[in-house]
């Protein structure tokens, strides 16, 4: 119940910040709330209903690494956003290519 | 609550202290280093629940390479010379709703998670041998997307140095 309470409000914190946020650095953070939350609860999960430790641990993995390169171009594109025009803001960016 | 359950506690009061700073902090030094209280929240509760592999990847991953690079982005965006940088929002009602709605539903669906270490810790061995074998095309994809992070990166740097 602990985890799941831990696990639920942060994932909700994390979605609070993705629709709050203003700043494109603090909206991955927030972003990186929620994927973290869902990891930790995804193993907890495996683990609580019998499921194989090796290959909840495996699937963790997975996430970490899926993260890592969500994190890795999100951040890329915040920086290009900033170096291209100077903005890094999300509602500075009102306007579609096409 | 157990005597077992107390680390497991203190591991998700620190894992909300993080998740709050960085959902409402305004100052951005500020915000990431609770990003990171979080992160090394997840790892404890990793370790708790019996996973020392995936707890030294979460602090080798997440707190040696992407809270760096979270650091590295915060110094080129928020170079602006105007004192502590500071990241706005935007409070309201809806998005407040939405969010305590989500963690209702959230909690009403999983049903009980584990609350006491398992006996046996799983041997990193183990977890080899499962991405390695019934996990093999996981962990083939993977590979895949990391290379394709890679790739991306590079063309969206490239793309903005040549404009």
């Amino acid at each position: 119940m602990i985890l799941a309470f831990g696990c639920a409000a942060t994932f909700a914190l994390g979605l609070y910040a993705v629709l709050t946020r203003r700043d494109l650095v603090a909206l991955v953070a927030g972003a990186e709330l929620m994927i973290g939350a869902a990891n930790v609860q995804l193993v907890a999960l495996a683990l609580s209903r019998g499921g194989d430790p090796a290959s909840a641990s495996a699937f963790g993995l997975v996430v970490i690494a899926a993260m890592a390169a969500e994190s890795a171009v999100g951040l890329a594109l915040i920086v290009t956003a900033w170096r291209r025009h100077g903005r890094g803001r999300v509602d500075e960016f009102e306007e579609v290519a096409g | 609550m157990t005597t077992a359950e107390i680390p497991l506690a203190v591991c998700v009061a620190l894992m909300l202290v993080g998740a709050v700073g960085t959902a409402l902090i305004r100052d951005v030094t500020r915000l990431v280093l609770s990003l990171g209280l979080f992160l090394v929240a997840v790892a404890l509760i990793f370790l708790f629940l019996g996973s020392p592999l995936l707890a030294v990847s979460q602090v080798f991953v997440y707190i040696g390479g992407v809270l760096v690079l979270f650091l590295f982005a915060l110094m080129i965006v928020h170079r602006t010379g105007e004192g502590r940088p500071r990241a706005d929002s935007r409070h309201d009602v809806a998005a407040a709703a939405t969010a305590i709605g989500v963690f209702l539903i959230l909690m009403l669906v999983p049903g009980p998670l584990a609350t006491t270490p398992p006996a046996d810790p799983v041997a990193p061995a183990a977890v080899g041998d499962a991405l390695l074998g019934l996990d093999l095309i996981a962990f083939e994809l993977v590979g895949l997307l990391l290379l394709a992070a890679l790739l991306a990166v590079l063309v969206i740097v490239k793309g903005a140095k040549d404009s």
